[in-house]
């Protein structure tokens, strides 16, 4: 089942340092506090694009666009981009499920 | 310095992309087996001790292949470091060895995954890989590895043809060994010319998915056979999830031991002789020789055009994961290890380099979500 998409991103915050991470760490890699807030980073930056041309043992491929995205506070996370924005452009981050995924902020 | 310790043997079984029906890594692993001891001069019933790594071992585990094997081991680990994988297993056992654990260690690595068990182990890599970057399409380590190498170039100023000198001179080396699947020269207007399979990835710059295996023998010195030369490791450092993921990846975990490597192997990088360097993609090639020091003034590109180019210091002279083929990470690391094996004990054949002396060895692995998070290195010696 596909879920429908949700604005933001959730990404987990030191409840000590306010450090933020994505993927969830059991304990924070900076002060090593365990407890953490969830959070959601609503726009990122695209650093580097790619295009998966090729999956390895697929037919009928389609070519899917991942980016390098940096968020406001400066983590970076790989999501899916669902249109043509490139390095430098601000998009809007949604998730489907349990994957980030951005387009253009409009 | 392990001086109680060395590599006495190496063995590997062929390398195929299309196993015969039946033919499982296990049956791989076995002939990498036979060949080592065989290398070794040594019985079975002489391994004291054993270190596997393969994605195709479940449901069994390392007491189960111990069991197939007929091997009664007092001493026995299983490591899931991808492609420091072997390189992992050579430390352990060095020390397992040195500390009296056991005199004999097997050191094996093998897979016969096929493309689709391949893609299988590649989406389902780590709970990161499952929940965060599969539903993307990001076409498993070729769609994390399209980004980093992205990042490399933009920050070195490289051009595409830089990583295919890292391509074509290990298809100059492959040409001679008879185990790699692909021998045939490789231009650099082929390689320019290939497909791209992820921006900024071309053909030529992945590794074929192979089945093979690779063992190797750690023993006290006095166990090598007669009349060769003793591989003896300077100094073997690792390190595991270096930077949480926080970095850019241009830098790898080898950056954290680089210095305390070198100093404890008391050789300088230009003292080299020959390299083994872990290259699941030239861009990771690049990155861990610079960060051990190869590459004078961190000038990628010269690295490239000139030392690689002009074939001034041989790198993975087997060819590389790039043309022998990657049987899985373990065992595609231990193949660089045993190529310097060989390399030292003037073994190679006609890819021997001219009075090898000292070896350096990588391994690099576990793209736990932006990239690789385990490496090592060691300093290899001949002893005459």
């Amino acid at each position: 089942m596909i879920s429908a998409p949700t604005l933001g991103v959730t990404i987990w915050r030191c409840a000590n340092c306010h450090a933020g991470y994505f993927p969830e760490p059991l304990l924070c890699p900076r002060c090593h506090g365990g407890a953490f807030e969830i959070d959601r980073v609503l726009e990122a930056v695209v650093e580097e694009v790619s295009v998966i041309r090729h999956m390895i043992s697929q037919e009928n491929w389609q070519p899917r666009r991942i980016a390098n995205v940096r968020t406001a506070d400066g983590l970076h996370m790989t999501v899916g981009l669902r249109d043509e924005s490139g390095p430098g452009a601000t998009i809007a981050l949604f998730e489907e499920g349990t994957a980030p995924f951005g387009k253009a902020k409009r | 310095m392990f001086n109680n310790a060395a590599i006495i043997g190496v063995g590997q079984s062929p390398y195929t992309r299309r196993p015969e029906p039946g033919q499982t890594a296990l049956h791989f692993m076995r002939d990498a087996v036979v060949a080592a001891l065989q290398d070794a001069a040594l019985d079975a019933n002489d391994i004291q001790g054993m270190a596997v790594a393969s994605f195709s071992l479940a449901p069994d585990s390392a007491v189960d292949l111990a069991w197939k094997l007929g091997l009664s081991l007092r001493w026995l680990a299983q490591d899931t470091n991808g492609g420091s994988a072997g390189m992992s297993m050579l430390g352990n056992a060095l020390r397992t060895v040195e500390a009296g654990t056991a005199e004999t260690v097997l050191i094996l690595g093998g897979d016969a995954t096929g493309l689709a068990g391949y893609a299988k182990v590649a989406a389902n890599y780590n709970t990161a890989t499952q929940k965060h970057l599969s539903p993307l399409g990001h076409g498993g380590p070729n769609g994390v590895y399209a980004l980093v190498a992205s990042r490399q170039i933009k920050k070195y100023g490289l051009l595409k043809s830089d990583y295919g000198h890292i391509a074509v001179a290990q298809r100059q080396w492959a040409a001679k060994n008879p185990h790699a699947v692909y021998r045939a020269p490789l231009t650099m207007g082929e390689y320019v010319g290939g497909p791209l399979v992820a921006d900024l990835l071309w053909r030529f710059d992945c590794v074929s998915v192979v089945a093979g295996a690779q063992a190797i023998i750690v023993a006290r010195p006095d166990r090598a056979p007669k009349g060769r030369p003793g591989v003896r490791v300077r100094a073997h450092r690792a390190s595991y999830n270096y930077d949480n993921q926080l970095g850019d990846g241009l830098q790898t975990g080898i950056s954290t031991f680089a210095d305390e490597l070198w100093r404890e192997a008391g050789v300088r990088p230009d003292d080299i002789d020959v390299g083994s360097i872990y290259d699941d993609y030239p861009t990771m090639v690049l990155a861990q020789a610079n960060d051990l020091g190869l590459i004078p003034g961190n000038d990628l590109a010269r690295f490239c055009r000139v030392t690689i180019g002009e074939q001034r210091f041989p790198v993975n002279t087997w060819g590389g994961m790039l043309s022998a083929g990657q049987p899985g990470g373990h065992a595609g690391g231990l193949n660089g290890i045993s190529e310097a094996v060989l390399q030292l004990q003037n073994r190679a054949g006609e890819r021997q380099v001219n009075n090898a002396r000292l070896a350096v060895t990588t391994g690099y692995g576990m793209t736990m979500y932006r990239y690789g998070g385990t490496a090592a290195a060691a300093i290899l010696e001949r002893v005459e």
